[in-house]
């Protein structure tokens, strides 16, 4: 059988007496796109961090391609092959979009300490970095920087740096929050392009986003999966209905 | 063959781009010259002090401007270079090529243990262990009592080989040298992959976490290369003074390291040069000021300087080259305005 | 090494740990609250001391000198904080070392001109010289007696005003979120001007009462600023309880450990190595310890913020 890009088991985190990541279990096949969806306060962001390593869990494990990750620190389990956007843009300010994208890409090719010959004038960094841009579609605003683009687009170069680490599996944290109709259908776009090529995990509000996109779902409250399957699974499971309906 | 070649074009690419410091550093060269004309040497004096004042201030602002790491106690790796060249010459040892390799040596571990024992932490934390990591090594000098203790010792010029150090024109281009050498190593360090890397990490250092890098690791190797610079800049001081004392090494001498860079510029190259020469500038001259306004008070010109720093960090967005760039940018407005 | 000795050093580490308390009680909550780093907190403890030696000098008594020190220097840190120090909240870290530190140089270059750079030298009170027996043929100075006395109030009085009291409810919180707590509606800017205006009397007090022990000269405090600033670190930023635990830990620490540790050092080496080298460590015990408290506790011991 082949292993699961990412798996979690047993997952648990408490913060005082709130358990916010329940005993959960679950996986990300390879080439999927799951989507992670659940009202308020179920505790998505919390499970992100716990995959990505900011937030340790209490207990559990997480497998990455059938290795353990569960000790290590944010920048291995990047290197490891873990990818992820966050829900508020993170992006370097006071950098134009393609220096963002340089530092991303001399990150993956391990050249960072490098000492000799300047960065941002080197060929082939930029065009490893013009690559890294045209997969979003912000090749044009390369030389613009990254504090004056548009809400939108900060969103895209977002999504394009998570995606210059090469991962295995990405971590997607509401990439459509605030953006506008338009925005959020070329982010659907480009989502949908990339399905087969690296395992997704999505955390999304926008349903018909989800649905477009989604191989599988979860259904997360309250730190527990309460259902998980294909779309028309989850659309008509009753447990799913009373858990939006009853917190409505 | 095409090995130098490179590396000339590198060198030229950086000097284009970084006008105003090489400019400064000819400036530096030719100085000696005007001096000699108008038999004025002791400006030369004046002007070594400030070439290794900016030399150690671009050591720190490697970290502070461009890593964004407030260091308070930087002037403890000049004290620790200085003290290198001097109980190196109490011990016998003259050759100036083993004090600066001492210090190089020191100060980088120096710089490794602390930085790695307080770049752990961030913000105030930061500040207040780098302050009190330079006094403690404040009050070892002080307790040495063998090299002189709170009082310091004298110590005679470095030797460098066929270089007569006892003759202050050659003892005014090797600082110059030496400035030459910091200045471009600087140049390619900031401009490289690492020093992008150093300010992305400034900037935003968790979007640098989630691009698979250690934020720790580029900070401590950043405060490595700043603490050796500083301990060069120490350890010529100790020769140009002929004496060293704790008192190089004081917690307020890295405020004003601090001073020098926001006077010229945070995050540029040239900044600090420039801050050190208007800072020392400034020391030369407002003495002078006060004692021909109000005699009576010569002696606390201090009173004005405080007011004045308070002046620059609340109102002075950028330093002198902040000033600079915003006329350029006015001239080129108005140029443009005026028409084909 | 007797005992009369060791419980001399002892108290002496004592009193010097109430008198860093003092002044990094205020200092604590400045840098856990306002996230302010203000280097000139050493100049409050300078202007008490003044203010306090002047008025007794030029009453004759010392305890007018402290009654009228205290509002000069409440109002010191109030109006401080209003002209100056509340522009540099929204300031980074950098800014405010300079800002503060361009105080210092200010402060102490006014000082000198209004007192000149020799130092003061204040007589004890009357009613607080002499000896008193702590043991049986141990004597020890009232009046150190007394500062230890004095500090330990002012801790009590702290401890209860902080967690018994409204405002000090509202310090507690600013100092665990102060987000959250502004966004509750509190004036932060009252309670901000307050603690400031507080911190600087208990610095002040520290500096009133270190009057006639030792001199009194410009640049009196900043030796204190860093010392506490080790205190807080150890301590944990913002937690005044850190800082009381820390502060005499520090105080004894330092005071015994000059004292004692060249004589130790004799005992485990040669004369010669432990003459040089004692009073070195001697005098680094205290960074040292704190190096210690930092590899296993980088945020100190007691840190207010959860």
């Amino acid at each position: 059988m082949d292993k699961s890009v990412l798996e979690l088991r047993n997952l648990c985190k408490s913060f005082g007496a709130l358990t916010v990541t329940n005993d959960l279990s679950f996986t990300v096949e390879p080439g999927e796109i799951h989507a992670l969806i659940g009202p308020n306060g179920a505790g998505k962001t919390t499970l992100i961090q716990q995959i990505y390593g900011a937030v340790q869990p209490d207990s559990g494990q997480v497998f990455l391609n059938g290795r353990e990750i569960t000790g290590l620190g944010v920048p291995e389990r990047v290197q490891a092959g873990i990818g992820r956007s966050f829900q508020i843009s993170n992006v370097l300010m006071d950098f134009t979009v393609l220096e963002n994208a340089i530092v991303a890409e001399q990150a993956r090719l391990g050249q960072s300490f490098r000492f000799l010959r300047p960065a941002f004038s080197d060929k082939s960094l930029k065009a490893g970095a013009s690559k890294i841009l045209s997969r979003v579609g912000l090749e044009d605003r390369a030389m613009q920087p990254a504090s004056d683009l548009a809400h939108g687009e900060r969103r895209m170069l977002e999504l394009a740096l998570a995606l210059a680490t090469a991962p295995k599996v990405l971590l997607l944290d509401e990439p459509m929050a605030g953006a506008g109709l338009e925005e959020s259908q070329r982010m659907t776009e480009i989502i949908d392009q990339l399905r087969g090529q690296v395992a997704i995990l999505l955390i999304e509000h926008d349903m018909d986003a989800v649905f477009r996109l989604a191989d599988r779902i979860t259904v997360l409250v309250e730190g527990a999966i309460i259902a998980t399957g294909t779309a028309d699974d989850i659309s008509n499971s009753s447990a799913v209905q009373a858990a939006y309906l009853g917190s409505a | 063959m095409s090995g130098i070649r490179n590396l000339i074009g590198l060198v030229y690419e950086g000097v284009k781009d970084n006008r105003l410091l090489w400019l400064l550093i000819i400036g530096f060269a030719l100085f000696p010259i005007i001096t000699h004309f108008a038999d004025l040497p002791f400006w030369n004096d004046v002007a070594m002090r400030i070439m290794l004042l900016g030399m150690a201030a671009m050591g720190l602002n490697l970290v502070l401007g461009y890593g964004g790491m407030v260091s308070f106690g930087h002037a403890a790796f000049i004290g620790i270079g200085a003290y290198c060249a001097g109980i190196s010459q109490f011990y016998g040892i003259t050759n100036g090529w083993v004090h600066l390799g001492f210090s190089i040596i020191t100060c980088g571990f120096a710089g490794l243990v602390i930085g790695y024992l307080a770049l752990r932490t961030s913000g105030i934390y930061f500040i207040m262990i780098t302050l009190a990591f330079a006094q403690m090594l404040f009050f070892l000098f002080v307790s040495l009592e063998a090299f002189g203790g709170d009082d310091g010792m004298s110590i005679d010029r470095a030797e460098f080989g066929f270089i007569d150090l006892y003759d202050p024109l050659r003892l005014y281009f090797l600082i110059w040298i030496a400035l030459v050498v910091v200045g471009m190593g600087l140049m390619f360090i900031v401009r490289s992959r690492f020093g992008v890397t150093l300010r992305a990490i400034k900037s935003n250092a968790s979007r640098v976490e989630a691009m698979g890098l250690s934020p720790l690791r580029f900070k401590i190797v950043g405060y490595v290369i700043s603490a050796v610079v500083c301990g060069i800049a120490g350890t010529l001081f100790a020769s140009w003074q002929e004496y060293v004392s704790p008192d190089i090494m004081h917690w307020t001498r890295s405020g004003e390291l601090m001073i020098i860079i926001i006077l010229g510029g945070l995050g540029t190259l040239a900044g600090p040069l420039l801050g050190a020469i208007v800072f020392l500038l400034l020391e030369e001259c407002l003495p002078l000021l006060l004692g021909a306004a109000a005699p009576a008070y010569a002696e606390n010109w201090m009173i004005l300087f405080g007011p004045l720093l308070i002046m620059v960090v609340m109102f002075g967005r950028g330093g002198l080259i902040g000033l600079l760039s915003q006329l350029q940018v006015r001239r080129n407005a108005r140029s443009d305005h005026r028409g084909p | 090494m007797t005992l009369t000795l060791i419980l001399e050093q002892t108290f002496n580490g004592l009193q010097a740990g109430v008198t860093l308390f003092l002044v990094a009680a205020g200092l604590t909550l400045i840098l856990g609250i306002m996230d302010v780093v203000f280097l000139a907190h050493g100049a409050q403890v300078m202007i008490g001391a003044y203010a306090a030696a002047a008025v007794a000098a030029a009453t004759g008594n010392f305890y007018i000198g402290l009654f009228l020190a205290i509002p000069v220097t409440f109002a010191s840190g109030y109006v401080l904080e209003f002209l100056l120090i509340r522009h540099l909240y929204r300031r980074d870290h950098m800014e405010q070392v300079l800002a503060t530190f361009g105080l210092i140089l200010f402060f102490n270059e006014l000082i000198r001109i209004g007192f000149g750079p020799a130092a003061l030298y204040s007589d004890l009170p009357r009613s607080l010289s002499g000896f008193v027996e702590i043991l049986p043929g141990a004597p020890y100075p009232i009046y150190r007696l007394w500062v230890i006395l004095v500090g330990l109030a002012c801790a009590i009085g702290i401890h209860i005003f902080v967690s018994r009291t409204r405002i000090g409810a509202m310090v507690r919180a600013g100092a665990n979120n102060p987000e959250m707590t502004a966004a509750l509606g509190i004036n932060i800017k009252i309670l901000f001007r307050f603690i400031f205006a507080v911190g600087a009397c208990f610095a002040g007090v520290a500096g009133m009462m270190l009057g006639p022990i030792t001199a009194v000269q410009p640049g009196m405090g900043e030796p204190l600023l860093i010392l506490s600033l080790v205190v807080i670190i150890i301590g944990g930023v913002g937690s005044v309880r850190g800082a009381f635990i820390a502060a005499i830990i520090v105080g004894l620490i330092d005071t015994l450990g000059r004292v004692f540790l060249p004589a130790m050092l004799r005992s485990v080496v040669d004369q010669a190595t432990a003459d040089g080298a004692g009073p070195a460590v001697a005098s680094m015990l205290v960074y040292i310890t704190m190096a210690v408290v930092l590899i296993f506790r980088p945020t100190g011991l007691f840190p207010a913020k959860g």
